[in-house]
């Protein structure tokens, strides 16, 4: 028995770190600013994250990356989601840096990767379409093969992080299958490219969410990464890989919210008391402890399960549902301890609401993972 | 981190020794069964001779000091002795015995003396204990206690007992001994009036009354599988005149509610690592989605059941979690009471999903399709009883002050 949850010297380190470069680089009012844009991150700020070797702290050390664990990758974003910094962290750096990994060729690896570190290339997916879902069938922008290049055509809706990213990772249909899951490629598309749009997504959605417009895109063949028409399932694997890392994220929101709630009731006084006396309060405080001591535990053991290669298919969905699940809650339940205060944009806790309320649809949504974990467990 | 449960190379060749031992030495006809009201007396009588041989050994409470009637092993070592008990369906202490509850406040208030006399009995499964502290008036409210020991006006070094307890043991027969909470001054203020007794179960003035109960089980909960985790049959004791010597306290007159305490801190969820988490019933409820055709069935007739089965799964990965989590340390002061919050209200859910899965035949408790001796009408039952151990609106109490709020 081997049993053992401290983080190792190293994570602390990590984490320590993060924290203090949060704490220095992005104290309150520079993190409300950060918030409102529709990026997220600032040129210095983002050259000072590269110089921290941040993106590149999945790549493999081979291609100019850090290679650290996912376990150490959870321990940084975990101390990204207490502040919570926003940015393109972990749209280029965990999943982008993944899906190249997963799908590229040697050569693009070796380019794309090292870029990626490096922060020159800046990677965000692009896969859900106004007929939004996480599933194979309902996507329908094309790349048709011409001689010596794709014509991409089509809309992606929900894309995070596009005004920031550099390059879209653009799922597209390069073949027609009975099975919508075949004939599915990923193209490494520039920005740049004629024919690509942007247009924020309007609503309560961070400001990072964005409609991307293909129209006639050519794109050399070289963007295409890997092979033709076998994307999906190296996606799926990328994806898997990189949700416990966004949970982790999510886990790191909880814990300060529920910091904040507790450290609030001691404080706050009403009725001649600190309100962490009414027992209806400690019963929020409760729930919002909890909710994030089940999103910690199990992100964590997934994390660690994907690290030693072991089986972890349905912790992946549980991570997924049940860390969604708890940043909505515990988001929520912190408007109701802190009350009128809370709903200023000033006050942290609202830093938190419009996230995570993003972040429960992104990569899927708890009904989503629940339909695939239900699957699992009653299929024989 | 490492999450790994595996035994290490120390822990497999102490599994080996365990393994021969406990063929040599669980009682041919001995049949351990989760739903303890349904034991026989022949067989607790089984039950109870293996606890003994597992006494001798040191094995029935392995980690306390040897000179004290325990093991001296290691957290790892007692894993290892649970989990090849957990493999033929048992649980140390084997029957339900609650020097677990106990023992510990011996060890942290009692005199050396008190230590040495006390324990070794308890530890080698000579003295089975129940534990007296619930009363009609003392539920939640425990320093409340309304039975008497008062100091006999002439004999001095004598106390005389007087009361109700209510919510005792307990299978027939009795045990050896009460571990007893009693006011022992009608003076002193709340809190200080306290004393804790170990006095043998068949003095004069005595009267053990079983109650008519619903089954109370830890059904929900990451445990054992064996009868030592179910509390079937529960008692009032009344103590008419009941007479006893000085030398039955635990520590001095007035250290009744430190002796408490000690009790609730294991109670409510302390302790290391000692058997592997797992929810047995979870388990099997699982397996059964998948293989019988009677559930698949109703599964496919009605879609939305699939929601139910992926609660009871999220329900039973974070129970096992949180109880890793305490075990290996990581509970901060608020875990234990946290996790038996969860289990107490994720039971209830659980047994309302198994419900929903499996219709009438989650209450029924005959057929082939039985998953285990009847644990979905004792499942359901526990999402009714709760108080055992403390209600959760008690334990959300003591959750606040473990995360400092409300004071």
């Amino acid at each position: 028995m081997a049993l053992d949850l401290n983080l190792s010297e190293s994570e602390e380190m990590l984490k320590k770190t993060a924290l203090d470069f949060i704490r220095r680089e992005t104290p309150h009012d520079v993190l409300k600013k950060l918030l409102e844009t529709d990026t997220g991150i600032t040129d210095s700020l983002w050259a000072k994250t590269v110089e921290m070797g941040w993106p590149g702290i999945l790549v493999p050390e081979s291609y100019g990356g850090i290679g650290s664990t996912l376990t150490s990758a959870g321990v940084l974003f975990e101390a990204l989601g207490s502040a919570p910094l926003p940015g393109p962290h972990f749209s280029s750096g965990i999943l982008g840096s993944l899906i190249v990994e997963a799908a590229g060729s040697e050569e693009q690896k070796k380019s794309l990767l090292a870029a990626i570190s490096e922060g020159q290339v800046i990677a965000t997916l692009a896969l859900t379409e106004p007929d939004y879902s996480w599933e194979p069938g309902p996507l329908r922008a094309t790349a048709t093969a011409g001689s010596g290049d794709f014509v991409l055509d089509g809309t992606k809706l929900f894309v995070m992080d596009a005004q920031a990213a550099t390059h879209l990772i653009v799922v597209a249909r390069t073949r027609e299958e009975a099975d919508p899951a075949r004939g599915l490629s990923l193209f490494m598309v520039d920005k740049k490219t004629p024919g690509v749009s942007l247009r924020q997504v309007p609503g309560f959605l961070t400001g990072r969410s964005f409609e991307v417009k293909l129209q006639a895109v050519k794109v050399p063949r070289s963007a295409l990464l890997g092979e033709a028409d076998g994307g999906w399932p190296l996606l799926q694997e990328a994806i898997a890989k990189a949700i416990p890392v966004l949970c982790a994220y999510k886990v790191g929101a909880c814990q300060a919210l529920c910091e904040l709630a507790v450290e609030y009731s001691r404080v706050r006084v009403q009725f001649g008391m600190p309100i962490g006396r009414f027992q209806r309060v400690q019963d929020m405080i409760i729930q919002m402890v909890t909710h994030t001591d089940a999103a910690r535990w199990i992100t964590y053991e997934t994390l660690w399960k994907l690290d030693t290669g072991l089986p972890a298919q349905e912790s992946v969905h549980l991570a997924k549902a049940v860390a969604s699940e708890a940043y909505w809650q515990v988001v929520t339940l912190a408007h109701q301890v802190f009350s009128g205060i809370s709903y200023s944009r000033e006050h942290t806790v609202s830093f938190h609401t419009r996230g995570s309320r993003s972040l429960y649809n992104f990569l899927g949504e708890p009904a989503h993972h629940r339909q695939k974990l239900g699957k699992l467990l009653t299929r024989n | 981190m490492d999450f790994s449960l595996d035994y290490t190379e120390e822990q497999e060749r102490f599994a080996v020794e365990v393994r021969k031992w406990l063929d040599d030495n669980v009682p041919k006809d001995f049949k351990p069964i989760r739903d303890a009201q349904k034991m026989s007396y022949e067989q607790f009588q089984l039950g109870r001779s293996f606890a003994r041989k597992l006494g001798q050994k040191g094995w029935l409470y392995p980690t306390y000091p040897r000179e004290y009637g325990g093991g001296g092993l290691e957290t790892a070592k007692t894993l290892v002795i649970n989990e090849e008990l957990a493999k033929r369906n048992m649980a140390l202490p084997i029957v339900t015995d609650w020097t677990t509850l106990c023992a510990p406040a011996i060890m942290a208030c009692a005199t050396d003396e008190q230590k040495k006399r006390y324990l070794p009995p308890m530890l080698r499964g000579e003295a089975l204990t129940w534990q007296l502290m619930t009363e009609p008036e003392a539920g939640t409210d425990e320093a409340n206690q309304q039975t008497n020991a008062l100091r006999h006006q002439r004999d001095k070094d004598h106390f005389i007992i007087n009361g109700q307890k209510i919510f005792v043991g307990g299978l027939w027969p009795p045990p050896e001994q009460f571990y007893l909470l009693t006011r022992s001054s009608l003076e002193a203020p709340r809190h200080q009036n306290l004393s804790s007794f170990i006095i043998p179960a068949n003095l004069p003035g005595i009267t053990i009354q079983p109650l008519d109960l619903f089954p109370l089980s830890t059904f929900a909960a990451v445990s054992g599988p064996s009868g030592a985790t179910s509390e079937a049959v529960k008692n009032s004791v009344f103590f008419d005149n009941v007479r006893v010597h000085e030398s039955c306290l635990i520590g001095n007159e007035g250290d009744g509610w430190k002796v408490t305490n000690a009790t609730f801190a294991v109670e409510h969820g302390g302790g290391g690592l000692a058997r592997i988490p797992r929810n047995y019933i979870a388990d099997k409820f699982l397996v059964q989605c998948k293989n019988n055709p009677v559930i698949s069935r109703r599964l496919k007739d009605n879609p939305h059941l699939i929601d139910s089965v992926v609660n009871i799964y999220i329900y039973a990965e974070v129970d096992r979690l949180l109880s890793l989590r305490n075990g290996a340390g990581k509970g901060g002061a608020y875990g234990g009471p946290q996790l038996m919050v969860f289990e107490k209200h994720g039971g209830a859910q659980v047994a309302a999903d198994m419900a929903a899965v499996l219709g009438p035949y989650a209450f029924a408790d005959e057929g082939d399709w039985v998953l285990d001796e009847g644990i979905f009408e004792v499942g359901e039952r526990c999402g009714i009883c709760q108080a055992p151990g403390g209600t959760p609106e008690a334990m959300k109490i003591i959750i606040s002050r473990g995360l400092s709020i409300g004071r």
